[in-house]
């Protein structure tokens, strides 16, 4: 994701000519913009306010503490980890297995492989949320976290076929075939060759699929059932002011772990690439 | 690249193929098949090979052990696992879909349709050893038929909770919801039978018959009432206690719950309303499914729900009422006194509570909602 | 031992079934329990297939006035959103040189932030006793806290595009990226000022990412319940809580059914419109 070699001059280039917008200004204005609520929200997590509402007064770590006697939330908090591994995993080998198919062979579906597999993102999360509670319903699949990461994985295929597809259009199909002249399999050529070259893609893919799931809560609402995800217990548990400080230090904590994974994934993907 | 990453492949199939059996396996443990609707209450007989094991029905916030300590301590290492729903429609709905539920927690209104379609057995009384705390007009509640399907457990009020500084004298009738003087600071419970109940208690409408022609004026009503909200309000503590506490809402239909949290901490001065046409009464109750292989668990676990500290922790930190009476009559705290109208002696002969309905006529009430909701 | 032909079936038959299983199949089920006449749960005795459902949501004006204003409010936040993504990108793209990467990194951290607590914090800012009231207040701005921002279509929209605007950034940044700076470098030989060259070259160049940008906010958010259920008050209500309604509370699924195809009909018309207008295969290429 940096920039092509070619950007650093030609941006002097255009240097000579340039307005005077500061856009350097607008970036920073976007930063602020973004960053004040989360601030807010921390601020909070460490406030002895029981409910949201300003001023603060006071500051405490009893909501972190509280976290990990909560044991509905921790279980929650698991749950999610479960569904995310899940669906990540399942998104990540279909959206390989597509990219691969898609760039490697001309057969026919191919073209209909590429619009399914990206069609999950044209269809508002509502509508597929509804068909996949309809369908376990007819099929009298009980609700529970397989069924959330079901829903999840569909959702997720799309951003890993993305990923991986980018990469396998730059990788030289010359390499296979050296590795066949070799009197490798396809497979193992696969294997041996292509999937260590596509190795941070494919984490980067996995993380990404992760986060997507691992956040999602317009499908888990609708097919949770018992097993309740960090959101959907989130969503059901803003009912109770009570309990509201300690969601929040958990959620900063999850929030913290998210960011962190984006952040590897990010630099993976861009020193790979 | 060392050799390890090439194993990917075959791990990456093994996830996806455990996943597709874990789903598979999942499919066919399902709950249809062990149904048996004329089990009833001869199951009871079958304790020995029950399995130590219990699902809850649940709404949110109540799966928390403060509601259960008695069972959780009697029976530590009985499994108990809780599933939720978010509305009676919805719980009705897992009732009748794929809840594997032993025993489900709905409210008044929607007694008949559990035992209509089967899903709801009897309940042994004699078993139960804190039933005689229950007073007799909440035992009522729970019968159908003649027959205890369901046990009470958390009741309260429904009435009209007011700001006294932005209303002036006192409300005494329902339809301070539609004052104009109030616009933008009233909110409505999102529920259509509650918008209802409103209607025909300001109308003096037969709640159980209300006719096309009364419905139609109902909807209309409401529509017209929809621009003086602030919102429809869907949970006590989250979209609306707040906002009653920080001044937003001046008029609203609430439960007492937020009438005593408001109590507490003074953030405004608040008053709760005695319509003239009666406040409104809600009983939670808890029914045993007629699929259940646990019943006598299932039982064990209801009444130890009925034990004091449970039903004391609903009063505490709800601030609901709890069916155990022994429980009511030991509040000695002016706030909770004044949130339940005990110091009221005549409080129960102006409440109503909520009649059991059909179910072409709740279909008829919550479409009507959806209506008003999208207007 | 597979041939380069065996292992294709080997690739491409899981993820068909797999989307065939969950994706395709359950957009049918929700077509054909949308044709179920009755009303409840799905109930196969209730008579022959018709259109009862659509008949009754197409006769029920709210309901197609509330699907208006959902696409309308989908609109402005996903025009909104892109706009202001597009001069952050093109700081990213042009600007920001060799930082751009750690520059990217910092505009997407927020949206790998839980969402829900995202529109909580929003919730908080906008509340009387919100941080924004509080500093109008106590700097003496105001005396009286401005009332409440919350429980409006102005929060729906506000907290949208806050969700939505730094993933926005993303797809106009690499289309950017692409735009040849030979093309800049001629135009600007050829003596045509920055502005020009912004409008005659940038602009064209980048539309598709912008149209892409514009797509991936609107679609989700047609279909959005969460964020209005949250901060939306009575006139932020979306076409979407109306389906959840149907489905969680009202308890008539042929009838949720029906207004949820009616939904995805109406995205996928404006998709395919906007397809006519502009080629979105250059996007992808």
């Amino acid at each position: 994701m940096t920039a092509p070699a070619g950007a650093r001059g030609a941006g002097r280039a255009i240097g000579v000519g340039r307005t005077r917008v500061p856009l350097g200004l607008a970036y920073v204005l976007m930063i602020v913009f973004l960053y004040l609520p989360i601030a807010v929200l921390f601020v909070f997590s460490f406030s002895t306010n029981t409910t949201l509402r300003f001023a603060i007064q006071g500051y405490t770590l009893d909501w972190y503490a509280a976290i990990f006697e909560n044991e509905q939330l921790l279980t929650a908090a698991r749950n999610s980890l479960v569904v995310g591994f899940l669906a990540a995993t399942v998104a990540t080998s279909l959206g390989l297995a597509v990219g691969i198919a898609v760039v490697r062979f001309r057969f026919a579906g191919r073209g209909l492989l590429i619009a399914l597999a990206g069609a999950p993102l044209v269809v508002p999360f509502i509508m597929l949320a509804v068909a996949l509670f309809l369908l376990f319903n007819l099929l009298d699949v009980p609700r529970s976290m397989f069924t959330i990461a079901a829903g999840h994985s569909v959702i997720a295929l799309p951003y890993a076929t993305l990923i991986l597809l980018s990469r396998l259009v730059g990788l030289d199909p010359a390499i296979e075939d050296a590795a066949m002249d070799l009197g490798a399999s396809y497979p193992t050529t696969l294997r041996r060759v292509v999937l260590p070259l596509l190795g941070p893609s494919l984490l980067s893919a996995w993380l990404t699929c992760f986060i997507v799931s691992f956040d999602e809560v317009a499908l888990a609402i609708f097919l949770a059932g018992g097993d309740q995800t960090f959101p959907v217990f989130l969503y059901g548990q803003l009912r109770f002011a009570q309990t509201l400080p300690v969601m929040i230090a958990m959620a900063v904590l999850l929030m913290l772990g998210t960011v962190t994974l984006t952040l590897i994934a990010f630099l993976i993907r861009s020193r790979s690439e | 690249m060392p050799a390890r990453p090439s194993r990917f492949p075959a791990w990456l199939i093994a996830f996806v193929s455990a996943a597709l059996l874990l789903a598979a396996c999942q499919s066919q443990g399902g709950p249809s098949s062990s149904a048996d609707p004329s089990a009833g209450a001869e199951s009871a007989a079958a304790s020995v090979s029950e399995p130590n094991a219990l699902t809850v029905l649940e709404w949110s916030g109540y799966e928390a052990e403060d509601y259960w300590t008695e069972f959780k301590a009697a029976s530590p290492d009985t499994k108990v696992d809780f599933q939720f729903g978010i509305s009676d429609s919805d719980i009705l709905s897992l009732m009748e879909g794929d809840s594997t539920a032993d025993i489900f927690h709905f409210y008044t209104g929607w007694q008949q349709f559990y035992v209509d379609e089967g899903l709801v057995q009897e309940i042994d009384t004699s078993k139960l050893t804190n039933w005689d705390k229950v007073p007799d007009s909440f035992k009522a509640m729970g019968q159908v038929n003649g027959k205890q399907y369901f046990l009470p457990w958390d009741w309260g009020f429904t009435s009209i909770l007011y700001n006294t500084d932005h209303v002036n004298g006192e409300i005494t009738n329902w339809d301070a919801l539609f004052d104009d003087a109030y616009a933008k600071h009233i909110s409505m419970w999102d529920d259509g039978p509650a918008a209802v109940t409103t209607s025909a208690y300001i109308h003096g409408y037969d709640e159980t018959a209300i006719t096309d022609d009364q419905l139609a004026s109902i909807e209309a009503e409401w529509k017209a009432q929809k621009p003086l909200n602030l919102h429809y309000w869907t949970g006590e503590y989250v979209d609306f206690c707040p906002e009653v506490q920080s001044g937003d809402i001046w008029v609203a239909y609430a439960w007492q719950g937020c009438y005593a949290t408001v109590l507490y901490d003074e953030s405004q001065p608040i008053a709760y309303a005695n319509p003239k046409e009666g406040r409104n009464s809600w009983v939670g109750l808890y029914g045993i499914s007629s699929k259940t292989e646990s019943y006598n668990l299932a039982l064990k676990f209801l009444d130890d729900k009925l034990g004091a500290t449970s039903c004391g922790n609903a009063v505490a930190l709800f601030y609901y009422g709890c069916a155990n009476q022994e429980v009511m009559d030991a509040i000695t705290d002016p706030v909770l006194i004044q949130a339940f109208g005990i110091d009221d002696p005549t409080i129960l002969e102006h409440t109503n509570f909520t009649p059991p309905v059909t179910a072409d006529q709740r279909k008829a009430w919550t479409d009507m909602w959806a209506r008003v909701k999208a207007e | 031992m597979l041939g380069r032909r065996g292992s294709l079936w080997f690739l491409a038959v899981p993820p068909y079934l797999w989307l065939v299983l969950l994706f395709v199949v359950p957009l049918g089920v929700v077509a054909a329990i949308s044709l179920l006449p009755g009303a409840g749960r799905i109930n196969f005795n209730a008579g022959w297939p018709s259109l009862n459902q659509y008949q009754q949501v197409l006769e029920t004006p709210a309901y197609l006035r509330r699907l208006g204003i959902s696409v309308g409010m989908a609109f402005v936040i996903a025009a909104t959103a892109t706009i202001l993504a597009y001069p952050v990108a093109y700081f990213l793209a042009f600007r920001a040189r060799g930082r751009a990467t750690i520059f990217l990194i910092l505009l997407l951290v927020p949206f790998a932030s839980s969402y829900l607590l995202r529109v909580m914090a929003w919730k908080l800012l906008l509340g009387r006793e919100g941080a924004i009231n509080w500093v109008l207040t106590s700097t003496g701005l105001t005396h009286e806290p401005a009332g409440l921002l919350v429980y409006s279509q102005a929060a729906v929209v506000i907290t949208l595009v806050y969700v939505w605007v730094p993933f926005a950034a993303l797809p106009i940044y690499a289309a950017l990226q692409r735009v040849d700076r030979s093309h800049l470098e001629a135009a600007a030989d050829l003596g045509a000022g920055p502005w020009t060259r912004f409008g005659r070259i940038t602009i064209p160049m980048s539309l598709p990412g912008a149209l892409a940008t514009f797509f991936m906010v609107f679609i989700p958010t047609v279909g959005e319940y969460v964020t209005p259920s949250l901060v939306g008050g009575t006139d932020g209500i979306m076409y979407g809580n109306l389906i959840q309604d149907f489905f969680t509370r009202a308890g008539n699924w042929p009838l949720g059914s029906a207004m949820a195809v009616l939904m995805l009909l109406a995205v996928l018309v404006l998709v395919l419109l906007a397809l006519k207008l502009v080629d979105l295969r250059r996007v992808a290429a």
